[in-house]
Formats: C-alpha cells, structure tokens, sequence
C-alpha cells in the first residue's frame, strides 16, 4: 500500500494549483482523489490544460510549486 | 471516416499554406516543420501538397471507420495502434474499427499524420490550411474537437507498400538546445553593436508563448540605437513606421523578448525585425518547445541558399526510396 | 546599397532569409515614400517574374517573397534596384484607385466600454482617448479634432497586420498630419469594426482583438466580410486596397443603426468612386487635391 504513485505533466508550460487567481486550489495534500479528478492546470500556447489523476489515491505532495515552469514528463503530484 | 475521439491540446489540418496574400494581410499558415510534412505525405504515395493533421505537444485519439494507409512523422511522440506501440517514420496500415493514440512527447513538438488521399476539408483561397485567428480554412477555422468527423480526399498518387521506411539517415532528431540560422538585416541598424552581439551569443529560453503565430524568448535585455523618433514611427525605440514582417523575422518589442514571426503571425506592424530564420531552420524551430533552449547563429544568403538544397535534396532522395 | 532614394537617404535593400526582400525608402513616413513604394510594386507586378510569390507593399518599405530555386536571389536584387532607378519621377505614375465614403460613430458605447477597461495600459488614464489626442495634437476640443480628421481623406498606404486591417495616411500636408502615440502596454480586446489612431495612421480593426492604438470610435460597416454576402466582397473577403482615397464621415447613432440594418439584411454598399491620379497631383497641392476628392466623391 506504500509504493507512491505520480502524476506527470503531459505538457511544457507554467503549473497553476488553482482554477483562476481568486478561488482556491483544486486539492491539497493529504486529500484522496479520484480518478479523473483535476488537480492542476497546464497553461501553454494560451491553452489551459487540465492535470488529472489516472488513478485513485491520497495525495502525498505537490513535487512543483503553483505557477513554477515544468516540463514533459516532470512528477508534478505523487499520491500514496 | 476518422472519428476524434480526443483532440490533444492542439490538432489542426494544413498542408503547404495560403501562399500569396500577404498584400491582403493574410498569412499562409500551413505546416510548421514542413520537411516532416512532406515526408509524411510521401510515405502514404499522396500529392506534395495534400493535407495532414499538424499534432501539438499532445495527441489525439482517433478511431478509423475506414481502413488505409497512414504515417506518422515529427516529433518522437510514441504512437499506438489499439493500445500496441507502432513505428513512426514508416507507412503504416489501419483497419475500420483501428484506435490510434499517443504516450507523451519525448522530443520535438508536433507530430504530422497523413493518410492516404489526404484530409478533405474546403480549399479556402487554395489551401486546407487552418487558420485560426479569423477562423479560416481547416475544419471549421478551427483546432480539431472531440466528436469531429474528418474524410479523406482523392490526392492520392502512388502505392507506397505498407512497411516502407523512411531511411534513419533522413529522420531528424531533436534536442532540447537548438541552434537556429539566421540571416541578420531588415531593421537590424536599429539595435546597437553590442545589442547585435548580445542577441547572437544569448543562449534564450523559450516561453510558455510559443505557437503557430510566434515563440517568444527569454534572456537578455537588448538596446537600440539613440535617435530622435522618425515621423510616423511609434515612441519605443524597437518602433519602426510600420513595415512588411517576413515569415521567420525576429523582432523585440520594447528590447525585451525576442519573438520569431511564424506561419500564422501578423503580417506587419511597427516593430523594428532584426533578422529572419532561414527557411530551412524553420522546419526546426516548428520542433521547439516551451523551456528549450535557443541559440541563434548568423549565415549568409549563401549559406542560407546551401542549407536550403541540403533540405530539397534529402526529400528527393526520401521520395526516390519510396 | 541602393539608389537614391526619398529626400535624399539611401533606400535599404536587405535580404530577409533565403525567400524575402525588403526595401525600405525611409525611415519616416510621408506620402512621397508611399507614393514611390506604390510605384515600384505596381511595375514590378506588371512584370510577372516567375518565381515571385508574394508582393507586399508598405508605409515607406516594400516586401517581395520569392522561391530562390526558381528565382535567383541576387538576380532579383538587380531587378528591384533597376524599378527603383527609372522611377525616380513620380509624376509619370498613374494610380487607378477608388474614393470611398468611410461612415465612423464618433465616442460609441462600445469603444468607450473598451477604452475604459485599460486605463491604465494608458499614457493619460483621466481622459479618453479622444481628449487626449485632440489636447497632444493641439486642438481646443475633441469636436475640433474630429473635424480635422473627417475633413480631409486618407491614403489606404498599407493593407496587414491582420487580414483586411487599412493603414490610412491623412493627405495633408506635415503641419496638419495627426500624430498620437500607441497605449503604453496593449489592450487585450478591441471590438471588431473600431476606429483608431496610433502613430501617423487611422485604422478599422476587420476583426475583435488585441491592440494598441487609441480608440475614437466604432464603423458600422465591416471591412472584412468572411461569409463574403455583402456585394463590396464578392471577390475577395477583404475591401480595402492599397492606393484606396477612404474619407472618414462621422454619423450619428440613428445613421450607425440604419447602416448596421443594411449590413445585415445584406444591401449595404459603401458609396464609391472609381479615380485615378498621379502622385505628382498630390505632392504639388495636397489640400486642393483632397478638395477635388470631395467633390469627385459627393458631388460629381
């Protein structure tokens, strides 16, 4: 039950933990998610892409911080 | 039939562009990398100037009604067939009920699909091309969206046998460093010698604003030479009385970022362009990405007319194999 | 590099890569310029060089794409250097161009509405757009400076940026030119059809965008027209063309109205005229030319 799993960026671009400025994050630590649910934003090209979970889990932590640049590929969630 | 099932982030139709209409204000779009464009097409036996789907950073999934041939060029972005991992670069076959998916972008940026006949959608002003911004061309003016229905034209011209293969030699890798030729001129008297310097031994990022109008980049600050502001020209100094802007023309606005104009940018405006990517190294830049990194190293004309041969010649020797 | 050109300064050819030309004649704008890029572009179209793909006249510059495989770069060069010499009288050049009444609502709601949103992205975030430019330009009120710019007409002297978009050069002479600086930072949204100013140029924005010249007002009638059902656009999705005289007409809201109805039930027409004239008649008497255009335009 201890093997961490993570949720990647299937993009280039800036990480948003929220849906807009003003509301609040889509999840924080320790919450369980279900998958599909979001737990992030992608901007790149003007585009908002949404980060989902594959697979249900809790979230252990957030390896980037809100709107830091990430890469292909780079952890962005892992969830336990 | 092709049905999207997923759009990606980003799939749009084009084929060589709107060529021509600049003095309406209309630029050509069309492919970004266009050697990955034509490659593909010739390996499904399709005319130089059918349309294909240009794929962004993201794939789509697609579901075949119809069974034919397809191929797969650009960048390595491992694609499935039904879940089973399938070569690009080669002429691939299809079968009604097919599901075509990807994995994440392993390197370079845009994928280009061609299947044979090419893509049919309404030739606007003589290309397929989509252009966005006024939403022109394409299907519907605009990125594909789940549920949209593609068919396939008639510009088929030969048979290519399914298995063929584009030989390794001709397949182009990419990096996450990019050295991109430029030509520098046009306005380039407007930046100071050292600002020229600055611009050639940068080593600029690419920012989250890089797309099919233009990529923007990250890194020094540039100057441009003192003077009193010519008549009609706006107040910053990157202001010139606004001009023509060619395809691959680099300018910086206020010093700040330098962005590359691409296939759907603007057509003029009063920025003063300092040099122009060589039509070559266009190709490639269609195949950087947000955080990679760019250098941009000075050619001539001449060397700009050798690279372009270069490129000419090995799509001849790919469709002599084919 | 290059012949002599406008008042004296050299014309810059430069290569753009390995498929552009760009000549500049100066580095300012003026109708010499203009007239002279116009010139060179319509002898160079005449010739129907194999290879040409693009001809792309501008301000006080031109642009020439090419194919280098089927047009030799240096050769071309030569070409446009050799137009540029034998067109040095710009009174032997006939110009076959239209006169065309522009209708403008001044101070509309939704430029207003626009302008207001990006106050800040301005030089003078207290007044409009309007106040500001007619106080810079040195008129005494906002009334005065709409009659400077309706009274005389304009120069369609480049047609980009987006497709459709007219950069229109008022034909009067230097001390009556309007000349207002772009936002300090652009706006994101300008609505489709808006009238503006930046630099020495008024424009119509053909569609919905971002932008950065001042807003005045709003054109009932578009320039652009993708579904191409009003008969102004039944050959091309675009109206305006390179060497178009446009007057700007200020209406009132009853007029916008009324012309907005004829857009869409598909009857309107712009009032037009068929011209032709030689630069040389402009440069010689700009005021009694833009008086003979007035006339031609609504009296003739």
């Amino acid at each position: 039950m201890s093997d961490k799993k993570a949720i990647l960026s299937p993009l280039p671009g800036v990480f948003y933990r929220k849906p807009s400025p003003e509301k609040p994050d889509y999840v924080q630590e320790g919450d369980t998610v279900k998958a599909g649910d979001v737990v992030g934003l992608i901007e790149v090209m003007k585009n908002f892409y949404e980060v989902k979970a594959e697979e249900d889990g809790v979230i252990d932590q957030f390896c980037v911080e809100n709107e830091s640049i990430v890469d292909v590929g780079q952890e962005i969630v892992s969830l336990k | 039939m092709i049905k999207v099932i997923k759009p990606g982030l980003q799939t749009t139709v084009q084929d060589k562009g709107r060529i021509g209409l600049y003095e309406i204000g209309m630029p050509p779009s069309g492919a970004m990398d266009k050697y990955s464009f034509a490659a593909a097409n010739l390996l499904v036996g399709n005319h130089p100037n059918a349309a294909v789907l240009e794929i962004t950073y993201l794939g789509p999934e697609l579901l075949f009604e119809k069974g034919m041939r397809i191929s797969l060029t650009g960048a390595n972005m491992p694609p499935k067939i039904n879940g089973e991992p399938v070569p690009m670069w080669e002429t691939l076959e299809v079968k009604p009920g097919d599901i075509l998916s990807f994995d994440f972008v392993k390197s370079g940026a845009r994928v280009y699909l061609a299947v044979e006949g090419g893509i049919d959608v309404p030739v606007i002003m003589n290309s397929r091309s989509t252009y966005t911004l006024i939403g022109i061309g394409g299907y519907n003016g605009r990125a594909l969206a789940a549920g949209d229905v593609l068919h396939t034209a008639d510009m088929k011209e030969k048979d290519v046998p399914v298995g063929s293969r584009i030989d390794e030699a001709y397949i182009p890798v990419f990096g996450k460093a990019h050295e991109i030729r430029v030509v520098v001129g046009l306005c380039s008297y407007r930046l100071t010698e050292e600002s020229k310097q600055t611009f050639l031994q940068t080593e600029w990022t690419v920012t989250p604003e890089a797309n099919r109008i233009g990529y923007r980049h990250r890194g020094e600050r540039l100057q441009f030479v003192e003077r009193e502001q010519p008549f009609g020209a706006g107040s910053n100094p990157s202001n010139v009385t606004d001009l023509g802007y060619p395809i691959g023309s680099i300018q910086v606005p206020d010093g700040v970022e330098p962005i590359v104009l691409l296939h759907d940018a603007v057509t003029g405006g009063g920025y003063a362009t300092i040099a122009t990517v060589i039509s070559s190294d266009l190709n490639r830049m269609g195949q950087i990405k947000t955080n990679e990194k760019v250098r941009f190293a000075a050619v001539s004309l001449a060397e700009a007319l050798q690279a372009r041969r270069e490129t000419e010649e090995k799509l001849m020797r790919i469709a002599a194999s084919l | 590099m290059g012949a002599k050109g406008v008042s004296g300064v050299p014309t810059r050819y430069e290569y753009g890569g390995d498929e552009f030309i760009f000549v500049q004649f100066s580095e300012e704008m003026s109708l010499e310029s203009n007239f002279k890029g116009m010139a060179i572009t319509r002898k160079l179209k005449e010739k129907q060089l194999e290879g040409i793909l693009d001809i792309c006249p501008s301000n006080a510059s031109y642009m020439v794409r090419y194919n280098p495989d089927v047009l030799d770069s240096e050769e071309l060069m030569d070409v446009l250097q050799e137009i540029e010499k034998t067109t040095n009288r710009l009174d032997d050049v006939t110009i076959a161009s239209r006169l065309v009444d522009v209708p403008v609502l001044f101070e509309d709601p939704w430029t207003h509405e626009a302008l207001m949103r990006f106050r800040d992205r301005h030089q003078d975030p207290e007044a409009t757009d309007l106040e500001y430019s007619a106080k810079i330009n040195g008129y005494a009120s906002t009334e005065k400076f709409i009659e400077a710019i309706t009274g005389a007409p304009f120069l369609v002297s480049m047609i980009g940026f987006v497709p459709g978009l007219p950069w229109c050069f008022q034909m009067v002479s230097r001390e009556k030119q309007i000349e207002v600086p772009k936002y300090v930072r652009p706006r994101t949204y300008t609505p489709e059809r808006a009238f503006g100013f930046g630099g020495a140029f008024a424009v119509i924005y053909p569609v919905q965008g971002a932008g950065g010249y001042q807003l005045y007002g709003i054109a009932p009638a578009p320039i652009y027209q993708k579904e191409q059902t009003l008969p102004d656009f039944q050959d091309s999705m675009v109206f305006p063309r390179q060497g178009d005289i446009f007057r700007y007409r200020s209406i009132t809201r009853e007029e916008y109205e009324d012309i907005r109805r004829q857009v869409e039930d598909g009857t309107f027409v712009y009032r037009k005229k068929d011209f032709s004239f030689t630069p040389g008649d402009v440069l010689a008497d700009p005021e009694a030319f833009s008086e003979n255009v007035m006339r031609r335009l609504y009296h003739d």
